[in-house]
């Protein structure tokens, strides 16, 4: 399983590298260029007379990100140990920041804009948690059993999921699973999860209530036929269920001509069903899996609690992603704007994600075989 | 540097299993929706990206007894815009209110609605089409349609009818024939995206539309035209307010020509006829008036009806009531209280009637045929009895002129009704008795409608049976106080006259389709035996000599039998001193081919049916009956030359 020895034997060591991951992110890279490129060239010819305009965009940011994945993972993770303070602050800081400066578009503001292309602080701000949770945690394991140093923890994080939160709810979320995920993990307790789990339910829905269009939201989420706020689940279901089990080909999907609005963003599970069907469908969950596997093994094999919680923060953020995202297009949750990892278009988005595989890969490599 | 512990690789364990059963859960989600829900969410879908659009079907063409095409299709235009594809509304708005002739206003309702597709306007000639698409606006739909033509503008107007905006029939055969003419329309299904455009190479489904049927008419275009001109004459002639000519065949009710002058264009059904053209008549009758004199101004006997008014009783109050009704209806509305749309409508709807088939009149003299077959029937005359007339007759305490006021003196029958004299009739109506007439009345079929096939056909307006005494009894006998449609009254005395057989009036004869294969030939009901077949003969002889000796003798034609009845009744109100003339007539007497019944409506001048109505009449036959193939009769030409010192010697 992507074990490679070492050239020669002038290493005593095996050194491990998982190319099984890299695969398969590379494989769902060009997968997912294929199918933003099916889905978004009739947004992109009726916008911006150019079929191939967010695909453009997109292969800009994938070639970045590999650029990037590329430099992380040759790097020793234990470096960014060091800039924990940083991430926190510059998280927490640009997150702000957006509040005040950010662009504003489809009604919320989530953008800055950099001249040259835009980014988006929140996609930041996850890999900020995950780097400064790690270190914390991985500075002081002992006290993790206790319940104090659990909620020190979360209210240190707490201002920076509410910055997020004011814009951007879903990703707030997001942010708050993956430090759960990864205080369980580093925690030898189970007890106080619950008490976690109920402390994030408890904040979900006093957001919930606070806003009645959130509340709207679980009406239409029951029922999307009746509102007209519905449409967007609405033709995402239309999508999928026209897919049927072998769907209708590659570029047959009707449903992304307009009907289903942003197709090549948060929807685009629902034309991969539409266009691949059932099967199709299954498919890219599997590869999912896969990759999720890789970071469980990669994870439980790391050199140190640092590296292990690092892939444990990246395994978080992916496996929740992916889980909304399909939850939310399935009609399983009400609507929340989540995109799905690799495929949907966004720039910031693609790139975080590679650097984070790049620091996954970074941990891989400090596994030495045979030290178990 | 703190190692990984045994914990954590249980608690990531956990992680990955919670993370794999939430997949394993979506990956279900996913089968139902995508196999259990698929036929739901496909069906809907699909819904969503078709576009229906239809593909109009011809409408069958209405082609008479010669195989002449009275109404048929012609391509025409129907202007729409797409809202999402349109860049310069400003200049469509412009270009579109320019050709269309339209306010700019409504254009600009019609261009910055918001829907997918909104039509602006449909009919629009095929050249203003041309010319909208050829600007080449964005947005802007063009596609062609079929609207009804009629090659003979007004040939028949009130007969044939016109469709309106959705090709529908709105008036006359069109309405009745609807289903058969109207065809099945088709259908493009085409796959459009969000904004309504039509996706290229989709592949569309079509489903052909279906033609409507021809329908074949008896009506002939010559005889209609013909009779159409001799009617347009004598209403000039006479300053009439109008003239309807009915010419059928008394044998099967086939009509061969229905006309109501002035007749409207079919082409332009919305334009009231111009009032200038009835106005025009006392010039006309300047011009054309001198040849008209000269057959019309012939010196004779006053014939008929001369004291009508006199001795109008007041039976007359029903028919009175109806026509007080019927006048308020028409004119006693206050008419500013109606916009000038509604007044127009009115006027249109006016226009629109066809007198033969919805208007009612007192049929006169004409009805005194019916008469005569009821009280032969009944056996209650024969052609030798004698009757007096000093010019009148006392029905109770009343005295009931006759139109000759100083009496036909000693008479049989059969001078009584060459003479039209009243007093004979009310004699028979006395004899008859109120219970045989009206047994005869419902035995005819002159109570309940002849089921022509036209639209809004009126009822015949009679007393009540039990409110008729004597005197009501004795004007209806001579063809007062009660209103019938000329169709009732041609279809009546036909079936008299055919040998005792009720047949129904009609235009239809058969529907064949677009490729002329037959589909339905068109059965009428015929009730047979109404009149024995010697009273039928009776009555084709009596006639006959009305024509060939008595009041009718201006529609006689050398070489040829012709039977008929003249007519001459004053409309409500009779202060008004209005007149309808009439002349009914058929050849040949004794095996009738063909019935005409001509009515000029408010004649101004002489006014006797004998005098302007028949000569019309006449002139009609003399030209249709060679063209029906009525052969003039060798021997009776001989007798004809010497009946005419008849007239003379009367």
């Amino acid at each position: 399983m992507g074990r490679e020895r070492g050239t020669g034997k002038r290493q005593k060591n095996i050194r491990y590298f998982d190319y099984t991951l890299l695969l398969i992110v590379f494989f769902l890279i060009c997968f997912g260029l294929v199918m933003l490129y099916s889905t978004s060239s009739y947004n992109g010819q009726v916008r911006f007379k150019d079929g191939a305009f967010y695909l453009k965009k997109q292969l800009q940011a994938d070639i970045l990100g590999i650029a990037v994945l590329a430099v992380v993972s040759r790097i020793d993770y234990r470096i960014w140990k060091n800039f924990w303070l940083l991430a926190y602050i510059g998280g927490i800081g640009l997150c702000t920041l957006v509040l005040f400066i950010g662009e504003e578009s489809n009604g919320a503001k989530r953008w800055l804009d950099l001249g040259f292309t835009s980014f988006q602080p929140s996609e930041a701000a996850k890999l900020a948690v995950i780097i400064f949770l790690a270190t914390i945690i991985s500075k002081m394991p002992k006290q993790m059993g206790k319940f104090t140093s659990l909620a020190k923890i979360i209210l240190i994080i707490l201002p920076m999921v509410g910055v997020v939160a004011v814009e951007n709810l879903s990703t707030a979320i997001i942010i708050l699973g993956v430090a759960i995920s990864m205080l369980f993990v580093a925690s030898p307790k189970y007890a106080q999860f619950f008490v976690a789990g109920g402390t994030v339910i408890l904040f979900g829905s006093v957001f919930i209530m606070m806003a009645s269009y959130r509340v709207e939201r679980l009406l239409i989420w029951r029922n999307p036929e009746k509102y007209e706020k519905g449409y967007q689940t609405l033709q995402g279901l239309y999508a999928i269920g026209s897919g049927g089990l072998f769907g209708k080909g590659l570029g047959g999907s009707m449903q992304k001509l307009g009907f289903v609005p942003e197709a090549q963003n948060d929807m685009i599970f629902s034309i991969i069903c539409e266009e691949l069907g059932l099967f199709g469908a299954v498919s890219v969950i599997l590869l999912f899996v896969i990759i999720i596997w890789r970071f469980m093994v990669i994870a439980s094999n790391a050199q140190d609690l640092y590296g292990a919680l690092l892939v444990t923060g990246v395994l978080a953020h992916i496996s929740i992603q992916v889980i909304l995202n399909i939850a939310v297009v399935t009609n399983t949750i009400p609507n929340t704007g989540i995109s799905l990892p690799f495929i949907s278009y966004g720039g910031t988005s693609v790139l975080f994600l590679l650097a984070e595989i790049g620091l996954v890969l970074s941990v891989s490599r400090g596994i030495r075989f045979g030290q178990e | 540097m703190f190692r990984n512990k045994t914990f954590n690789r249980r608690k990531l364990l956990i992680v990955f299993t919670v993370v794999m059963l939430i997949l394993a859960f979506l990956a279900g989600r996913l089968v139902y929706l995508m196999v259990v829900c698929s036929e739901y969410y496909g069906e809907k879908a699909e819904d969503l990206h078709e576009r229906e659009r239809d593909i109009k079907a011809a409408r069958g063409k209405i082609i008479d007894a010669t195989g002449t095409v009275l109404a048929t299709n012609r391509t025409v235009c129907t202007i729409s815009v797409i809202h999402s594809q349109i860049k310069e509304p400003e200049e469509i708005i412009r270009v579109l209110a320019k050709e269309l002739e339209m306010d700019e206003e409504a254009v600009r309702k019609r261009v910055e609605k918001v829907s997918s597709i909104e039509r602006v306007k449909s009919n629009v000639d095929k050249e203003v089409g041309d010319r909208i698409r050829n600007y080449g606006l964005s947005g802007v739909k063009v596609d062609e349609d079929y609207k009804r033509y009629y090659p003979y503008g007004t040939l028949a107007s009130r007969v044939l009818g016109f469709t309106g905006g959705d090709n529908q029939g709105i008036i006359g055969l069109e309405v009745i024939y609807e289903d058969y003419l109207k065809g099945t329309n088709g259908k493009i299904l085409t796959l459009t995206d969000a904004r309504g455009v039509e996706i290229e190479n989709a592949g569309e489904r079509r489903q052909e539309p279906v033609d409507g049927n021809n329908l074949h008419i008896s009506l002939d275009y010559n005889i209609q035209m013909y009779c159409e001109q001799a009617a347009k004459k004598v209403m000039e002639a006479k300053s009439a307010d109008g003239v309807s000519v009915l010419v059928m065949r008394p044998g099967n009710g086939e009509i061969l020509a229905m006309v109501n002058v002035p007749e409207f264009d079919l082409n332009d059904p919305f334009t009231l006829i111009d009032a200038g053209e009835a106005s025009q008549g006392p010039e006309a009758q300047e011009e054309e008036g001198t040849e008209a004199i000269d057959i019309f101004q012939e010196p004779e006997d006053v014939e008929e009806a001369g004291t009508e008014a006199a001795q109008m009783p007041e039976a007359t109050e029903t028919i009175a009531m109806a026509g007080q009704t019927e006048g308020a209806e028409e004119e006693g509305e206050p008419e500013n209280a109606k916009t000038a749309e509604e007044k127009k409508q009115d006027l249109l709807n006016q226009m629109w009637r066809n007198p033969c088939i919805n208007d009612t009149y007192e049929p006169g003299s004409v009805f005194k045929t019916i008469t005569t077959a009821a009280s032969f029937e009944e056996g209650v005359v024969s052609l030798n009895d004698h009757f007096f007339c000093p010019g009148y007759k006392m029905v109770e305490d009343r005295r009931i002129h006759c139109h000759k006021r100083t009496g036909h003196g000693s008479e049989d029958f059969t001078q009584g009704i060459m003479n039209s004299c009243n007093p004979v009739f009310i004699e028979l109506g006395l004899r008859l008795g109120v219970d045989n007439m009206y047994k005869y009345f419902e035995q005819f079929g002159l109570l309940s409608r002849t089921g022509i096939d036209l639209p809004g056909e009126a009822a015949t307006i009679m007393h009540k049976k039990e409110n008729v005494g004597p005197v009501e009894l004795a004007t209806i006998s001579f063809g007062q106080s009660f209103q019938v449609t000329p169709i009732q009254l041609a279809t009546t005395v036909s079936s008299l006259i055919n040998g005792g057989n009720r047949v129904t009036p009609h235009f239809g004869v058969s529907v064949k389709d677009s490729q002329g294969e037959l589909v339905e030939t068109l059965q009428y009901e015929v009730k047979e035996g109404i009149v024995s077949p010697e009273t039928s003969q009776t009555l084709r002889s009596v006639l006959e000599k009305v024509v060939a000796e008595g009041s009718g003798k201006r529609a006689y034609i050398e070489g040829f039998s012709i039977g008929g009845k003249t007519a001459t009744s004053q409309t409500l109100p009779r202060s008004a001193n209005k007149y309808i003339s009439s002349f009914l007539g058929f050849a040949p007497a004794n095996d009738p081919q063909v019935l005409a019944l001509l009515i000029i409506n408010n004649p101004q001048g002489i006014y006797y049916g004998g005098t302007i109505a028949a000569p019309v009449v006449k002139e009609i036959f003399s030209n249709i009956l060679p063209y029906l193939g009525i052969e003039k009769q060798a021997a009776p030409e001989q007798e004809g030359e010497g009946q005419e010192g008849n007239p003379a010697q009367e």
